[in-house]
């Protein structure tokens, strides 16, 4: 995904029109480095729309959080590898299997869905987990 | 399609086999562990005997020519374009990716199942290589470099993260116990001539027996130390199922197994419970195993953990995909 330059006028204008089209009050953007707020007045068409941006520092490190896709019986590990993955932190890539769901005789992956430095596990072995109950925490580095 | 890029000798193409002609001496064949082949037909989809390939000799190789849902369940470590796979595992490969399967420890035979299974024309019901009798499979034959591989219509849509089913030997662990040390327990009812070894045949049930590297999947040849009868008894033959266990007159035995044939002379001491097969199925050459005289009732046990394993995993995964999907479209 290409990241929106909200730093661009014409992208504001184009934003703002679009909000006073939909009857939209405001939106609120969050990206990695930066938030923008932009408020359109309702009943003043044409008038400059307020936009903030709240400048994140460039070096802060985000996080993402793993959730279950599925409820489920949450383990770290396969169940016939009883070995223990290494422990967080640990260089994680996206789409790689950190745990697993099991319902019943069947198998879930959990997959990080971004590349980052998987940091901590939130769930215990053995949990019983509804679906979209944190499980990891990935930081991802800029 | 897919394209066999390596494999060594003996890898075929199996599904259940074709029991029902013995009677004219056709050799039922199928998998050697029906259970994983089953495992792995339902995890993409198929019917639970649909053709899948059986692999006995690694590496093995091949490649996806287009997007195909795979699984692979019983021994054999396997890579997707060398990111490993959870053993007992379901996964979607893209055109040009190449699965790979190295051998374990733990288990002689895995099973490769891809969605609307292997489209070999059946013979007499089945597409199951019959290798000692040149039909079935591919002509007949194992597989070999460079063969091609043409899929049925795979159904419905899977779970696009894959999905795995927890392994019988963890699922039944209870049903299915090995000795501390490791040696299999396999249990085996008498058979019509055991009584006629005397005190040998006592001797038969104490002891482990190793796993000689005379075995396939005509039958296993164990050694250690020999069972005989004490006068030489004259046979009529008698048909044969896997599962059988004969002693020649050297004394060390034989067990039937899925190309066993159809009928033999030698006087039989036991028979392998049906449901302790597949794992039998999966001991390898110079591993041990213990004969555990078992009952009628036991072996009703087991085959009704075995089916209720089964359906399990089938209704477990079609619901899960159904779930999946929901989630998806909301």
């Amino acid at each position: 995904m290409s990241a929106v330059d909200f730093s661009d006028p014409a992208t504001i204008a184009f934003l703002a029109a679009a909000l006073q089209a939909a009857g939209v009050d405001g939106i609120e953007i969050e990206q990695s480095t930066r938030k923008v707020r932009i408020v359109v007045e309702r009943d003043a068409p044409g008038a400059a729309p307020l936009v903030q941006t709240l400048q994140t520092s460039p070096g802060a490190t985000q996080l993402e959080v793993v959730t279950a896709p599925m409820a489920g019986i949450f383990g770290a590990n396969h169940p016939e590898s009883p070995a223990p993955s290494s422990k967080p932190p640990r260089k994680v890539a996206a789409g790689e299997t950190l745990g697993f769901i099991r319902i019943g005789s069947v198998l879930l992956p959990v997959k990080a869905t971004q590349p980052g430095m998987l940091t901590g596990r939130v769930a215990k072995d053995g949990t019983v987990v509804g679906y979209g109950d944190p499980l990891f925490e990935i930081e991802l580095r800029p | 399609m897919i394209e066999i890029v390596d494999t060594g000798p003996f890898n075929t193409i199996q599904d259940l086999g074709r029991p029902g002609y013995r009677n004219i001496g056709v050799t039922a064949s199928g998998a050697m562990d029906p259970l994983a082949l089953k495992i792995a037909n339902l995890l993409v989809g198929n019917d639970e005997g649909d053709a899948a390939i059986e692999v006995q000799t690694f590496p093995f190789r091949l490649r996806f020519r287009e997007t195909t849902v795979f699984a692979v369940t019983g021994g054999g470590n396997a890579t997707l374009d060398g990111v490993a796979l959870p053993p007992w595992w379901m996964q979607t490969a893209g055109a040009g990716q190449c699965l790979e399967l190295r051998p374990s420890p733990a288990s002689a035979r895995a099973y490769i199942a891809f969605g609307g299974g292997v489209d070999v024309p059946p013979v007499m019901g089945s597409r199951s290589t019959s290798l000692r009798g040149a039909f079935g499979g591919i002509d007949g034959r194992f597989l070999k470099k460079d063969d091609t591989l043409r899929l049925g219509e795979p159904a419905g849509t899977l779970p696009a993260d894959g999905l795995g089913a927890v392994p019988p030997a963890k699922a039944l662990a209870e049903f299915f116990p090995n000795a501390p040390d490791g040696t299999l327990l396999i249990r085996a009812l008498p058979a019509g001539e055991h009584d006629l070894f005397g005190a040998d045949a006592e001797r038969f049930w104490s002891q482990s027996w190793k796993i000689s590297s005379q075995s396939d999947r005509t039958g296993y040849r164990l050694s250690g130390e020999p069972v005989r009868l004490p006068a030489s008894v004259e046979m009529r033959s008698y048909g044969i199922v896997p599962g059988v266990v004969q002693v020649p007159p050297g004394g060390e035995p034989i067990v039937q197994m899925s190309d066993a044939n159809t009928a033999g002379g030698y006087p039989k001491i036991a028979g392998v419970l049906e449901a302790d097969l597949w794992r039998l199925g999966q001991a390898r050459i110079g591993s041990r195993l213990h004969f555990v005289r078992s009952s009628h009732a036991e072996a009703r046990a087991l085959d009704r953990a075995l089916a209720d394993y089964v359906e399990d995993v089938r209704n477990t995964s079609q619901m899960v995909a159904r779930a999946l999907k929901t989630i998806a479209g909301r």
